[in-house]
């Protein structure tokens, strides 16, 4: 447990070093800096001007759950794709020829590399997700007065929805002992699998009348990773204060993530370097 | 007592459709005592580092197995009494001097005060203690060869595997790594070293291992391979005037003689006949099979038995 950690935090210590984490502290420091300039030119008193005032809390709720659901909507997305390109080098970098020499030298497991460089990326990866997210809820907050910590939730399922998606790239850095792959694979599953398979069951799969392809749609739909409902519905459901109304698209992912972790320490430990 | 105990290890690389089969070890069997330095030896691509790489649990066996101090390799824990310096190491560029032993210690089990006190006291003996806090990215390659050797160091460990040690250091950093090697010696420790500069490992080791295309062709202690073989190399004046002796001596050139002996008597006999027949002996000196010499004969002579 004490090897995981140390190598987490060394893992922390490298993306801080790194010039992307700097430009994505400073995006979110633009883009919060911005979004206060814009908040302070708006008057709440002119918003609400025509709102009967016995329900002028309730609309003002209802407006900044919107607000809030306006600005996270592209943020989360932005930020989940940043990290993506910004930590799929980690794994690639300590395998490079004459430094997983040196770690593999040392008193301790193959397993224990790969977990603290996954539980690294994604504790940077919760550090960069919570400082722009804490951000907009702090500067919501001061001009609208609500400090319902609902919103938070946010940091929790975009953190979540990388960590699903990281388990990918780790697979593959791995196996290729490159980033190209696993990164494009990521891209692929969170772009283009995630919304189709979402679509093909939820949407599309009633107007399907064979069983054998709504089979077919139903096991790739539950052995792929959910992120069209992690970073859309459940997102959503918690942020506003709501509880989610299906657990599954989290426990499927979970063990998704479970399965490429443990297939990555698996090939990891049979790997001459 | 032997520490280091390898058992009919070897080791075949496949390429990725199975095309290509490279032997780089076959039924490799050698023994290192305690409290020595061994050097292994061999051409480029004879299999010294996929040896080491095998005893340090980076690379698997195709067959075969090892002990290192009585434990078999795949136990990790046996790492904690055993450093290592790689080849072309590659420590993470974004850490200082200090961070990296500090890192790597901490990967070694130490902490705290222990671990502050033990990379001071290294990175002092390294003389690198004026750039513990300097990016290694701004080190030269023989700094960076010098941490290498801290960080090998750092657990205090029972054995020292070095691969090319010496590999961009200058002379006076090849001699203060000989003598620090020789000190880790003095103290027990066991060094296993991979070198290509012959001359320092006939220096330092006690015995050595030499490889050709994965086969080990001859193991033994630096004196007995090097050792004078009774013969001596004579300069005189007046050559002319040299006897007929014997077959014992061979000319080298015009005043030149290669001289073979079976003992001191003979070869004082030989002086007496040469006086007495007027040569003037201008020098006398023992010839001695350097280890180079030896390593080229033994990779030559086990050319020659495969062809």
């Amino acid at each position: 447990m004490k090897n995981i950690l140390i190598l987490s935090l060394f893992t922390l210590r490298e993306a801080l070093s790194k010039k992307v984490f700097l430009f994505f502290i400073g995006i979110s420091l633009l883009f919060l800096l911005v979004l206060a300039i814009i908040f302070s030119l708006i008057k709440t008193d002119s918003l609400l001007a025509f709102v009967n005032p016995a329900e002028e809390m309730v609309i003002l709720q209802e407006l900044l759950l919107h607000l809030r659901l306006i600005i996270l909507s592209p943020i989360a997305n932005l930020c989940l794709l940043l990290a993506i390109f910004s930590t799929a080098g980690f794994v690639p970098a300590m395998l490079e020829k004459g430094t997983i020499d040196l770690y593999l030298s040392k008193p301790i497991s193959r397993a224990q590399l790969i977990i603290g460089k996954y539980l690294g990326a994604v504790l940077t990866v919760l550090i960069n997700i919570s400082f722009i997210i804490i951000g907009i809820w702090i500067i919501i907050a001061i001009k609208f007065g609500s400090w319902d910590p609902s919103f938070l939730w946010a940091v929790f399922t975009i953190t979540f929805t990388f960590a699903v998606l990281y388990s990918i790239i780790i697979l593959f850095n791995v196996i290729t002992r490159g980033s190209i792959a696993g990164m494009m694979l990521a891209y692929f599953t969170f772009l283009i699998l995630g919304p189709v398979l979402y679509e093909a069951k939820k949407r599309f799969g009633v107007l399907i009348e064979s069983d054998f392809w709504r089979g077919v749609i139903d096991v790739f739909y539950y052995i792929f990773p959910k992120t069209t409902e992690l970073m859309g519905l459940i997102t959503v459901q918690l942020s506003s204060g709501k509880g989610i109304d299906e657990i599954q698209p989290v426990l499927t992912s979970f063990l998704f993530l479970i399965l490429m972790v443990g297939l990555a320490i698996m090939v990891f430990r049979k790997k001459d370097f | 007592m032997a520490i280091i105990e390898i058992n009919n290890i070897s080791k075949t690389f496949v390429s990725s459709f199975g095309k290509k089969k490279v032997e780089a070890l076959v039924n490799l069997t050698l023994s290192v005592e305690a409290g020595t330095i061994f050097g292994l030896l061999g051409p480029n691509g004879a299999g010294k580092t996929t040896l080491i790489k095998i005893l340090l649990g980076i690379t698997f066996p195709t067959n075969g197995d090892a002990m290192i101090l009585g434990s078999r390799l795949s136990n990790f824990h046996l790492k904690e009494r055993i450093g290592y310096l790689p080849e072309n190491h590659r420590f993470p560029a974004y850490l200082t001097g200090g961070e990296v032993l500090n890192l790597f210690g901490r990967l070694s089990g130490l902490d705290g005060i222990t671990l502050n006190k033990k990379a001071d006291e290294l990175l002092e003996t390294v003389n690198l203690a004026a750039w513990k806090k300097t990016k290694i990215k701004n080190y030269s390659k023989g700094m960076m060869q010098r941490l290498g050797l801290a960080q090998a160091m750092i657990n205090d460990p029972d054995i020292i595997f070095l691969d090319e040690p010496t590999d961009g250091v200058d002379p006076l950093g090849r001699k203060e790594i000989r003598d620090l090697l020789i000190s880790l010696k003095n103290q027990g420790k066991t060094i296993f070293l991979n070198s290509h500069l012959l001359s320092e490992v006939e220096m330092i080791s006690d015995s050595v291992g030499i490889l050709n295309k994965g086969k080990l062709v001859k193991e033994s202690s630096v004196y007995d391979l090097t050792e004078s073989k009774e013969e001596y190399q004579l300069s005189v004046e007046g050559a002319h005037t040299i006897p007929y002796l014997s077959t014992q001596i061979n000319k080298i050139d015009e005043e030149t003689f290669n001289v073979k002996v079976s003992g001191l008597d003979e070869l004082n006999k030989i002086i007496d006949e040469l006086r007495k027949s007027g040569v003037l002996i201008r020098e006398l000196k023992p010839l001695k099979t350097t280890l180079e010499d030896m390593f080229i004969s033994i990779i030559k002579d086990s050319e020659g038995n495969k062809k």
